[in-house]
């Protein structure tokens, strides 16, 4: 009797003890304050991404969040030299032919921006988050018969991101779904993008 | 013999041409002089013409009506521009339907229905568009002139080889010398589209306008469509208002940065040159598309084509279409449901700059009940409170 109720006694222990360590392993990417937002592609998204900051009221002394269409390996570089550096890069995808003509810029030059610039912040340990908020006419539908700069912005970002912040009807062909399920990275989707202001929340306040 | 045949021949082909130029005469005469009528709503608290901001646009055709209204309590001022291009019918009718039900509580709501007019007098040359349409309502139809891009060539004429617009000077297509979307801000000694672009720059300054919000429609094959085109001063203001309006109307909008490189375009250059926010909205208008089948008033109406439902499955389209198409209502529906969430997203935002509207349908209401049970019956108005465009 006295046997069984040490072995009792000992896998309550083990059990406990799991208990802990299940609590304790990570839920995922952990993303933190300040906030870069840049696009690949130039599309009006960051703008839409900084109405979402905006209204999510986040807090964070000096600045919570930044938008830089043009943000770039340097910036981040710099930001950390200066001891306050960013915490977390989120990336919009999709492209605008009319964004980067205004910028004078091509895909290309976005291309290799966007891999500097992720380069840079899995190298200071930042949380990268790969957003498409601007549904399917941000996808093929927006897109000139044989201009695939959306998907180019896509590849380039989403397989190396910690966090996809997708709204769903831009999903609709489970392009993020995929990607999220082969590189084993957390998705999050929205049915409207003013859900994002919650979901932010919920990301930065976790 | 010979020279009696050959006078014959000459006298019927100059009967024929005669014919001809009496009948096209009589269409262009018709589609020039249709009257429309504007049944002023409780709201509009005076009309003013763009020739009481600029003198020089005084006795042209495109001294156009200016309508005003005032709230009880003070806030900012909102202008409207209907009808840039009168191709794209739905941004003058969601303009109409504001002048003819719209109440201002707080704030000044300006409304311009025929913001080139001149280009309300012509179509498409060699195009066979329809000169008119009407929309049904409950006491019969109201019928408004079908126009064109360009102003018409009757009222400015000829075309340069080249247009260089000012102040920019960057060289745009010869035929966007008569596009008031592409003349922006003009010049008092201009063209009529220039000093027509000039009279409305006048208009923004002087009334101190905060937003300017120009209604456009493009073809499917345009990629600049559904969606809110904005200057940087109204960015924010454009992205808010296209979640809200996703979330919330019914309908989804996107929303496109205006490029810095485009010039003379309203989203534009009233941003640049003016202290306003200027947004531009698009909605869709099979009519415009290249691929469309017969070009007709019930095409302009009801949007449905069968020729683009076939280049939407090759992919070439930018915008959903299916056998339903795209009916007035829905477009129109869109305009109006925009502008309010724009008025009340900038009030929350800048509560002393603010605009309350009331009275106007919005999109769910307009697609249930018609663009016509939103439009008045002159019929039965007060002579007094009828303004013709």
């Amino acid at each position: 009797m006295h046997r069984l109720y040490r072995v009792v006694v000992a896998a309550a222990v083990v059990l406990m003890l799991c208990s802990v360590v299940s609590t304790a392993q990570p839920e995922g990417p952990k993303p933190e304050l300040p906030v870069l937002i840049t696009s690949c592609g130039q599309s009006p998204g960051p703008a839409m991404l900084k109405v979402i900051f905006m209204r999510a009221k986040l807090e964070y002394d000096p600045i919570a969040y930044e938008i830089s269409e043009m943000a770039s390996s340097e910036d981040l570089k710099a930001g950390k030299e200066a001891g306050t550096p960013f915490k977390t890069l989120i990336i919009v995808m999709g492209a605008s032919l009319k964004g980067m003509g205004a910028a004078g810029i091509s895909m290309e030059d976005e291309l290799s921006r966007t891999e500097a610039l992720i380069a840079e912040a899995k190298k200071q340990g930042m949380t990268v988050i790969g957003s498409h908020i601007e549904g399917m006419k941000r996808r093929s539908q927006g897109a000139s018969a044989g201009d695939t700069t959306d998907e180019q912005s896509i590849d380039a970002v989403a397989p190396f991101s910690d966090i996809l912040l997708i709204h769903k009807e831009g999903n609709s062909d489970n392009r993020f779904s995929i990607i999220a399920k082969e590189k084993n990275i957390p998705l999050i989707e929205v049915e409207k993008n003013l859900d994002l202001i919650s979901e932010i929340q919920k990301l930065f306040h976790r | 013999m010979k020279d009696h045949a050959a006078t014959l021949r000459k006298t019927a082909f100059s009967l024929l041409a005669l014919v001809v130029l009496i009948s096209a005469g009589l269409q262009f005469y018709r589609h020039r002089n249709l009257r429309e009528p504007v049944v002023l709503g409780p709201g509009v608290t005076d009309v003013k013409n763009l020739s009481d901001y600029f003198d020089g646009i005084s006795g042209t055709i495109n001294d156009a009506h200016v309508y005003v209204l005032e709230g009880e309590e003070p806030g900012g001022a909102i202008l409207v521009l209907g009808g840039s291009h009168p191709e794209e019918p739905a941004g003058r009718l969601a303009a109409w339907i504001f002048a003819e039900n719209a109440v201002v509580q707080k704030g000044r709501l300006f409304l311009i229905l025929s913001t080139n007019r001149s280009a309300t007098t012509v179509t498409r040359l060699g195009g066979a568009y329809p000169t008119d349409y009407s929309i049904e309502t409950n006491f019969g139809s109201r019928t408004f002139r079908m126009g064109d891009r360009w102003s018409n060539p009757l009222d400015q004429w000829p075309d340069p080889e080249i247009y260089i617009h000012y102040p920019s000077r960057q060289e745009l297509a010869y035929i966007d010398i008569r596009n008031i979307n592409r003349t922006w801000p003009g010049r008092p000694h201009g063209t009529l589209t220039e000093q027509t672009c000039f009279a409305m720059t006048e208009l923004i300054k002087k009334e101190g306008i905060d937003i300017v919000i120009d209604l456009h429609e493009a073809e499917l094959q345009y990629p600049v469509i559904s969606t809110i085109v904005a200057h940087s001063k109204g960015q924010d203001l454009a992205a808010f208002s296209s979640m809200m309006i996703s979330g919330m109307e019914g309908f989804n909008i996107g929303m496109e940065n205006s490029p810095e490189a485009l010039r003379g375009l309203s989203h534009r250059e009233i941003g640049d040159h003016t202290d306003a926010i200027s947004l531009l909205l698009e909605a869709p208008e099979p009519f415009l598309d290249a691929t469309r089948g017969r070009t007709d008033r019930k095409l302009l109406l009801e949007g449905k084509d069968r020729f683009i439902v076939r280049a939407g499955k090759h992919g070439l389209l930018f915008e959903k279409i299916d056998e339903n198409g795209w009916p007035i209502a829905l477009r129109v529906g869109r305009h109006c449901s925009t502008l309010l969430q724009i008025f009340e997203l900038w009030t929350e935002e800048k509560a002393d700059r603010g605009l309350v509207v009331s009275g106007v349908p919005r999109y769910s209401d307009i697609v249930d009940r018609g663009v016509g049970a939103f439009l008045k019956n002159p019929a039965t108005a007060d002579p007094n409170r009828i303004v013709y465009e």
